[in-house]
């Protein structure tokens, strides 16, 4: 698949990043390997007032980087760039964040790993019924409100 | 009836809680309705449940703040001047059609608040005037609950038992005895049997937040709106109304609204009822200016508009180190507890609150920072972080009683319009000193609530932004046309054949989720200008 909105450099970027952001977790690969810089491509495309603050973000990483690329960075040294590029610009770096996780969290494979079998409808949940009996103490406080 | 000339007898403004309940009861009696509303029917394939990514739909096409959501048929909001954001939905059954169902009445004390407490207005009519209306509503909608509550007078029996009881109520449970607190399983509008015509009951599968696909959820456009269609009443969709027109006696005649296709389209009417919600009602009264009514349909008393409450609503978590399973059933309205609703002066403010017990939501909302907005750390830790608070959390909503104060209102915003040129409305609010000494009471019994409940950690915020969905008071009901806009029947002071009906009508906001009232408040106006409307219209 290719990049609907993203250029390849920035879906690649986007993609390291995203591999700090939501490392490796028992089996399941970081979020960036998982493919979600192409999810969030998608959604830039579907919702323009996205775009700002997730290009805003990626544009400063190489700035924050320094002289090397931050592809050539270790993981200790991406994070560090990436912590402060959220103390420097919050909101931005947070709206990168949340679409990194809404690609991530959507996504069955990782919802598997939660112990979710699937979307909530059309199976829902089986749940034990109300015990009255647990009202037993809460009856006998009498009348509790005022008339009027 | 009012003239075969007339388009109809009574036209009504929006089809929400309000609008629905009153076109059923008067076209039971034979009037010919017709009800404009600016939104559509909700498509069952727009509900995003059975997809792994259903809990997107809560940031975009069922988020909760129209500003954010932005359909089409919404109309923006100018929120700068309030803390509370205005929450609504635009749609045939309005803010029914994604909500959580809480469907709690008021007490008798909430009705006479001014003689006991010393404080607001009473309202132009007792509890015991609603009772049976509020019986009537429930039979036709269906609630789930239990009578006998020693928090509240005895009612009728619950249409449907209580909705089910899972570890999350255990966890609750264990601090409200430990602390011996009141508590009640919710009344909700949520059927846990089947009820009605052909509804299936709730099968928790827990995001009622985002709508009801299978229409458990009691929402007018699964309850009251089937029978008022079958009764006759007209129900025209994408008609957003721009003004409601008045003759040179100052009678309302009718409304000018845009249609589907943008076309201006009149229509006329010998009663309008305005059921636009607290919001939206006056901003069409402010709207409506006139030569008789240079400030507005109904208010050279300058009140359309003032005196607007929210329920201010702290939200406090508790985060378990049992698994509390908290995304699996209804997320809202699961217990009550009631112990600090009747005014203490001993607490250092009058009235009171409702803790209400939740659940809470599913993995990706967890993340982005559940119910009460702590978003999950990134980076190493990320997933020890997010599993020990998925599925370990449970959220208690402290809903307080809101004071009406004047200065607290909707305007027109002078230059924010809708798609079609319409002023949108403003929001001006503030917080009174009582309601934040009370929410700062709260927000510590909530603390005390977690405490003995065993949380290893509690997160608290202290006023939620998003949490504007109950409008109330902007046109407040009353006797004296000085301080109030509508009668008991919900009649306009200033224009006899002019009524309001949502839930702009409350005096006082009570502590309590005010759906079941307005609705009940709805058909006891409806049965009055049923039984009077040759009256009203000559």
């Amino acid at each position: 698949m290719t990049a609907q909105f993203l250029t390849p450099e920035e879906l690649a970027l986007l993609s390291l990043v995203q591999n700090e952001l939501v490392p490796s977790y028992g089996d399941l690969p970081p979020a960036g390997t998982l493919g979600a810089a192409l999810t969030v491509d998608a959604y830039l495309a579907e919702q323009p007032r996205l775009r700002r603050p997730v290009l805003t973000t990626l544009r400063a990483i190489e700035v924050r980087a320094g002289k090397t690329p931050f592809a050539e960075l270790d993981s200790g040294r991406r994070v560090e760039v990436l912590r402060k590029l959220e103390n420097a610009d919050p909101e931005s770096f947070s709206e990168l964040v949340k679409q990194t996780y809404n690609a991530y969290y959507t996504r069955p494979d990782v919802q598997a790993s939660l112990g979710i079998d699937g979307p909530p409808q059309p199976m829902g949940f089986k749940l034990p019924a109300f015990d009255e009996s647990r009202l037993a103490r809460v009856r006998a406080m009498g009348k509790l409100w005022r008339d009027a | 009836m009012a003239a075969p000339e007339l388009d109809s007898d009574v036209l009504i403004v929006g089809s929400g809680a309000s609008g629905a309940a009153a076109a059923w009861s008067l076209s039971r009696r034979g009037l010919r309705v017709t009800c404009l509303e600016q939104g559509r029917w909700v498509d069952p394939s727009d509900y995003a449940h059975s997809r792994p990514d259903y809990e997107l739909a809560r940031q975009t096409s069922f988020a909760k703040d129209p500003n954010v959501r932005s359909w089409a048929e919404d109309y923006p909001i100018n929120n700068s001047g309030t803390p509370i954001h205005p929450l609504m939905v635009n749609a045939v059954g309005g803010s029914t059609v994604h909500w959580s169902g809480h469907f709690p009445r008021m007490r008798p004390s909430d009705f006479r608040v001014k003689t006991l407490d010393g404080v607001a207005d009473d309202w132009p009519f007792t509890y015991w005037d609603l009772e049976p209306f509020y019986d009537l509503n429930d039979s036709m909608v269906g609630v789930s609950g239990l009578a006998g509550d020693p928090g509240n007078p005895p009612r009728s029996p619950r249409q449907t038992p209580p909705l089910a009881f899972d570890a999350g109520c255990e966890a609750y449970l264990r601090g409200l005895e430990k602390l011996g607190w009141h508590w009640w399983p919710s009344d909700n509008a949520l059927i846990s049997e089947p009820f009605g015509d052909n509804r299936s009951p709730c099968n928790c599968c827990g995001p009622c937040d985002i709508g009801c696909p299978i229409g458990a959820m009691s929402s007018a456009h699964v309850t009251y709106w089937p029978k008022a269609l079958a009764q006759g009443v007209q129900l025209i969709t994408h008609a957003r109304v721009e003004q409601i027109t008045v003759d040179r006696a100052g009678r309302a005649t009718g409304a000018l609204y845009y249609d589907e296709q943008g076309v201006r389209q009149s229509h006329s009417a010998g009663v309008v009822v305005m059921a636009a919600n607290g919001v939206g009602t006056p901003r069409l009264l402010l709207n409506s200016t006139s030569a008789l009514y240079p400030n507005g349909l109904a208010n050279n008393s300058g009140i359309v508009g003032a005196y607007l409450m929210f329920h201010p609503v702290a939200l406090v978590s508790g985060v378990f180190e049992e698994a509390v399973n908290g995304q699996r059933g209804p997320i809202g309205g699961l217990m009550n507890c009631q112990e600090f609703y009747e005014t203490d002066v001993s607490r250092g403010f009058v009235r009171g609150f409702e803790l209400q017990l939740s659940r809470n939501v599913g993995p990706l909302s967890v993340a982005n920072g559940g119910i009460l907005g702590y978003p999950v750390p990134w980076g190493n830790g990320h997933h020890e972080a997010l599993r020990s608070r998925y599925a370990h959390t449970m959220t208690t909503s402290v809903m307080l009683e809101d004071l009406p104060e004047r200065q607290n209102r909707v305007t027109l915003d002078s230059e924010l319009t809708d798609a079609h040129g319409i002023p949108a409305p403003r929001v001006e609010y503030r917080l009174g000193k009582n309601t934040q000494r009370m929410l700062e009471f709260g927000i510590a019994r909530a603390r005390d609530l977690f405490e003995a409940a065993e949380a290893v950690e509690i997160l608290v915020d202290p006023l939620v932004r998003e949490s504007g969905w109950h409008l109330m008071g902007t046109c407040r009901m009353g006797n004296d046309p000085d301080t109030s806009v509508i009668n008991g029947w919900g009649q306009a002071h200033e224009c006899p054949n002019l009524f309001v009906i949502d839930g702009s009508t409350f005096t006082t906001s009570a502590a309590v989720n005010p759906t079941s009232t307005i609705q009940a408040i709805a058909l006891r106006c409806a049965d009055w200008l049923g039984r009077n409307y040759r009256e009203v219209v000559e």
